[in-house]
């Protein structure tokens, strides 16, 4: 449908974009590793160094541990309320569906600064302070979108026979779902956790309103920090440890979904075999 | 249906309102109370006499030469261009995924969609360093003789181009997706019949694949516009003075020049600005949970 011509310049168009997508994240994987103190080229020599220092930064490795904490507590809050939202509108018949999805997917459209500045208002007017738990609840309802759009297709396309049958088997509606329902939902809700705590990790302007002063989270950290050229060389290290451990993720679930794949299509194709021989008998 | 089956769907139907609830909590009421500071019916300062009051709106939307009315229509037109460059660049990459690459065209799509799935706060960063003044585009200048030591181009960083290119660059991946999803759901003998037909390739690319392509263009277009119209990281990091944008005029109301009244104007209008562009263009986009949703994988 392309001819040769095209299909050449199309390539060289991907190759190109390919490479301009991954240039800001090779600049930050080469400094990390240079010896010069700023990031400017030419490239002096290699050293491990900022990595040494970054670790031995407790502010830096406070504000990691503080962003992991909040993204775990965020990324639990919102599969729950994901699990839960998907089998409500799984039901056949969903009281005021129409007001539900609405409310759900408004957290993708609403800006977080708007959002944020909501947020502040609210915990003001309540007379809040500002704390880490609030962070993670705000990034908790940015998440649950994800979580259900990752959740809902793959409780769809469980076959409901299954749950029904460990019901006639005696098995209350919970102990249904834990048994049966849940375990087959576990790869869906692993990658809306990964989703959910991918969001919240990076997540800035929530946490700029609402971190308690001398805490901040680790973008809020990295964004004071990227304008001082003291700590930039360390931020650079933490920060290709940060992609590199993303690219990992991104590369392992496309291993699993390969792996899946095939697993599915091995028993597709045993299935036609059964079929096939099913009909051969009938003939 | 036995009365008992049908009493335990509607509780199942139930679970949907708990998460509904959270929601409602933390983002409606949120937005409640932005609007009730905009008309002056609520004050972060103790003891100010709060009584509604359209002043601040009055002076938004009609008062002479108004600066923040002026950087929204500059941040809107802004962001309109930067979403129409990303959604041109994107099209050949999803149709080079959907159409060439046809037996890699996951793998190809998740070297493409990657970069996404790492920190935007780290890639801005990033942009940073290589367009700063002393950057690596500028070091790698004066390296290499092509302008004087410590003459640096002023315009890579620090206007408006700085911010378009880091927008432009963080949203391509994902105005992809929804265009080559699309594709992939294209009927492909309508392509081979304006071939049989003797359509040119041309002809059938301009008559055929992209007028279907078009809620896929829509849907991306929409996709980098709505996240983009509150945008504010990007213009603090790599934008100067002159080309900071509406996201950015909330922030201050609210950090270093607090009033959360005339802020929450500005908020509100960003918020009415995404629920105007979901109305006209809503149905393109296709997370309609209603009924099953197309495989994005």
């Amino acid at each position: 449908m392309t001819g040769r011509l095209g299909s050449s310049l199309l390539w060289v168009y991907f190759v190109l974009m390919v490479a301009f997508l991954f240039l800001p994240l090779a600049i930050l994987v080469l400094f990390a590793f240079n010896s010069g103190t700023t990031p400017t080229l030419p490239i002096e020599g290699f050293t491990t160094k900022w990595f040494t220092d970054a670790f031995s930064n407790t502010d830096l490795t406070s504000a990691l541990v503080r962003s992991a904490a909040i993204g775990v507590l965020a990324s639990v809050v919102a599969t729950a309320l994901g699990i839960m939202a998907a089998i409500g509108l799984n039901a056949k018949r969903v009281p005021g569906e129409p007001v539900a999805i609405g409310a759900l997917l408004l957290p993708l459209v609403v800006p977080y600064i708007s959002l944020a500045v909501g947020m502040l208002i609210l915990l003001q007017a309540l007379k809040f302070k500002n704390a880490l738990w609030e962070i993670a609840l705000g990034h908790a309802v940015i998440a649950l979108p994800f979580a259900l759009l990752v959740i809902l297709p793959r409780l769809r396309s469980l076959d409901g026979s299954l749950n029904e049958a460990a019901r006639d088997l005696g098995a209350s509606d919970f102990a249904a779902f834990r048994l049966v329902t849940f375990p087959l939902l576990l790869p869906a809700l692993l990658s809306s956790f990964i989703i959910c705590f991918s969001t919240s990790f990076d997540e800035f302007a929530i946490a700029s309103f609402l971190y308690p002063s001398g805490q901040p989270t680790y973008p809020v950290f990295l964004y004071g920090g990227a304008r001082s050229p003291a700590i930039l060389p360390q931020l650079i290290a933490i920060g290709t440890l940060v992609i590199v451990i993303s690219l990992l993720i991104v590369g392992l679930s496309e291993l699993g979904r390969r792996w899946a794949e095939r697993r599915i299509e091995g028993r597709n194709s045993a299935s036609v075999d059964v079929s096939s021989a099913d009909n051969l008998a009938t003939t | 249906m036995s009365r008992s089956t049908s009493r335990r769907i509607g509780g199942q139907g139930l679970w949907v309102w708990p998460p509904v609830v959270f929601v409602l909590v933390l983002v409606v009421v949120p937005l409640v109370y932005i609007g009730l500071f905009s008309v002056g019916l609520r004050s972060n300062i103790p003891g100010t006499k709060t009584a509604f009051d359209l002043s601040n709106w009055k002076d938004f939307l009609f008062g002479e030469n108004n600066p923040f009315r002026n950087l929204f229509w500059h941040s809107l037109l802004i962001t309109v261009l930067v979403s129409v460059a990303v959604t041109i660049a994107a099209y050949p990459l999803a149709y080079f995924l959907s159409f060439v690459a046809r037996k890699n065209r996951y793998t190809l799509l998740l070297l493409v969609l990657a970069p996404f799935f790492t920190s935007f706060l780290l890639r801005v960063i990033a942009w940073q360093i290589i367009l700063n003044e002393n950057g690596v585009v500028n070091s790698f200048l004066w390296w290499a003789h092509l302008r004087p030591e410590g003459d640096s181009v002023t315009w890579l960083i620090y206007s408006n181009f700085s911010v378009a290119l880091v927008l432009f660059y963080s949203w391509i991946p994902f105005v992809a997706l929804p265009m080559f999803v699309v594709m992939e759901n294209m009927d492909r003998r309508l392509l081979e019949a304006a071939e049989d037909l003797g359509a040119s390739r041309l002809t059938s690319f301009l008559k055929v694949t992209l007028p279907l392509s078009i809620p896929g263009i829509i849907a991306g277009f929409v996709f980098v516009l709505i996240p983009t119209t509150g945008e504010f990281i990007t213009p603090l990091l790599v934008g100067g003075p002159e080309s900071q944008l509406f996201g950015n005029q909330i922030n201050s109301f609210f950090n270093d020049s607090p009033d959360w009244n005339y802020g929450s104007v500005l908020a509100m209008t960003l918020i009415l600005l995404v629920l105007i562009l979901m109305l006209v263009f809503g149905r393109f986009l296709s997370a309609d949970l209603r009924r099953p949703a197309a495989e994005v994988s």
